[in-house]
């Protein structure tokens, strides 16, 4: 057993309490989504006070503007799976274009997908706004979707796994046997870049779930909010009222983080290739 | 909310083209548009509320940029010498966390921390007759600073540790049959290994800083935030409170230049110093 010297504990111990620093806010949501309103101004904010108010609270968030809460959950799930499910497609065939064809303006593309990453976010909801108005889409599903299926930086990342997963050897064996480029893209092709689906996926999945100011300026029926847009808007409107209905709005909170958090611990690995491989190149 | 290229979510080039199109003209309520050629840009130039949040914003990004790639950098370096699996991959999974939450949930838990009723700060001070006003005119750049450092070091952290993690071992190998302290090695071996990955740390985070929204947008409902503080929040409530979509397309095209500009001149001094070495 190495015995750790002065130093090496004190940097452990300081490094821990950074942890801690992290840590903090998730902490501080789960204890207090435990505590009736009362408690939240009187208790000491980062320990438990007896006794708990947890399942009232739930009760109180569900009977929100009756139970829209669950519905802005459901949204999100439709709005983040959607995303993830198509846009994952397209930029799976996307990537596999630029890593295996020749095509006119090709370098011109590609330099612009990358800069694309650049604008900023207002540069372009600004007329994606005016473009799904003169469609008709403001307000619907659509307005949250369509947006958000053009990714950039997952077209980047799918044309690095095509590169370096599907070995162009395996992919002339294939036309030899006589397939056509359809079956080589799905039959052959997709099975062995399956990793990369699944990064792509990933990220496009948290950060609909994430996003903020697209439904932000697309949405204003209640009914279609995402859980983060329903809940910064509940906050914001309780704030102006007479009293604020803290516990609710923390257990939602609560209830909107841990699908995130649990996706990422338990899918490690991808999210740490999407980061390197992104960061390498 | 679209402060790295893992979530932005940018819809490309027709839609810039339309920014920039709308940006030429003016529309004054129901009255039919006229075109106005560059008059929108003459008026960025000279709308001192846009220049004040461009002030506010690099003066922002000047010491939370810094500060958060240092101790992302510090943490990289930390976690590349712990021998210990499991606190490896506690510290990593706890520092990361941040990430995984939405930006508008974070930036709600980090308001109701720095609020005067619910805050534990305040309430670890009060016996000790303080309390700090975090929201007030003198501490809400510094909380907002907090946040996004909050948010953002554990992602930086990663990529500085996986950059680490590429070293080749026979260099360890070497420096230390050379007799090279923990310090030398971290000096003369890790900190150039790395300078390529925390240069294009340093690049995101300057774009992610100019495209600061919801953070500033969620505690503007528990304090006063001005709607000028950064240029995202101004363009959006020029195009979405004030309905004027066009001087807020100019103001947009204007902030997406001066991205464009930062990224390019940051990558010319990275080429410039790889060709030196």
């Amino acid at each position: 057993m190495n015995r750790l010297n002065a130093s090496a504990v004190t940097w452990r111990v300081l490094v821990l309490l950074l942890s801690l620093y992290f840590l903090l806010p998730l902490v501080w949501l789960i204890v207090s989504s435990t505590k009736s309103t009362g408690q939240l101004f009187t208790t000491f904010g980062l320990w438990f006070a007896s006794p708990w108010h947890l399942l009232d609270n739930i009760r109180g968030m569900a009977a929100f503007q009756g139970g829209v809460v669950g519905r802005w959950m459901l949204n999100t799930a439709v709005y983040s799976g959607a995303v993830a499910l198509l846009s994952t497609l397209f930029s799976a065939m996307a990537g596999y274009a630029f890593s295996r064809f020749e095509f006119p303006l090709k370098t011109v593309l590609n330099l612009m997908i990358l800069s694309a990453v650049l604008l900023p976010i207002t540069a372009l909801v600004l007329p994606i706004f005016l473009i799904l108005h003169d469609l008709g889409l403001i307000n619907t599903y659509w307005a949250v979707i369509l947006p958000l299926l053009v990714n950039p930086l997952g077209v980047y990342l799918m044309m690095i796994f095509w590169d370096q997963g599907f070995a162009r050897e395996l992919q002339d064996a294939a036309y030899l046997d006589g397939a056509d480029e359809w079956r080589v893209f799905w039959q052959v092709g997709l099975p062995l870049v399956r990793n990369g689906l699944l990064t792509v996926a990933l990220f496009s999945f948290v950060s609909t779930w994430n996003n903020f100011f697209l439904p932000l300026v697309v949405l204003s029926k209640g009914s279609l909010y995402p859980i983060t847009l329903g809940l910064a808007i509940w906050n914001s409107t309780a704030q102006t009222g007479a009293s604020v209905d803290y516990p609710a709005i923390l257990v939602g909170a609560l209830i909107s983080v841990l699908p995130l958090i649990i996706a990422f611990f338990t899918l490690q690995r991808y999210w740490q290739a999407g980061l390197t491989s992104g960061s390498l190149k | 909310m679209g402060w790295s290229p893992a979530r932005a979510h940018p819809t490309g080039r027709v839609d810039d083209a339309k920014t920039l199109y709308l940006s030429l003209f003016t529309q004054h309520g129901i009255r039919p548009k006229v075109f106005t050629g560059l008059a929108n840009y003459v008026r960025v130039l000279h709308d001192g509320q846009f220049l004040s949040s461009l002030g506010t914003i690099a003066k922002f990004g000047v010491i939370q940029i810094p500060v958060m790639l240092l101790l992302a950098l510090a943490l990289a370096l930390y976690l590349d010498g712990l021998r210990s699996a499991r606190w490896r991959s506690y510290f990593s999974l706890s520092f990361f966390l941040p990430y995984a939450m939405p930006t508008v949930i974070g930036g709600l838990l980090w308001g109701y921390l720095y609020s005067k009723g619910l805050s534990p700060f305040n309430q670890m001070l009060a016996p000790l007759g303080g309390q700090i006003d975090f929201l007030g005119r003198s501490g809400l750049l510094w909380s907002l600073g907090n946040i996004i450092t909050w948010t953002w070091t554990g992602y930086n952290m990663i990529i500085l540790y996986s950059a680490l993690r590429g070293v080749p071992g026979e260099l360890y190998e070497a420096a230390r049959i050379d007799g090279a302290t923990n310090l030398q090695v971290i000096r003369f071996i890790k900190l150039p290994m790395v300078a390529p990955a925390l240069a294009l740390a340093a690049l995101f985070s300057i774009i992610g800083t100019l495209q600061i929204f919801a953070e500033p947008f969620v505690l503007g409902s528990l304090t006063f935030v001005p709607t000028n503080l950064m240029p995202n929040l101004y363009i959006y409530f020029t195009a979405f409170n004030y309905g004027n979509f066009n001087y807020a397309a100019a103001l947009a095209v204007v902030l997406a230049i001066i991205t464009f500009a930062l990224s390019l001149g940051m990558l010319a001094l990275l080429n410039f110093q790889r060709r030196r070495l």
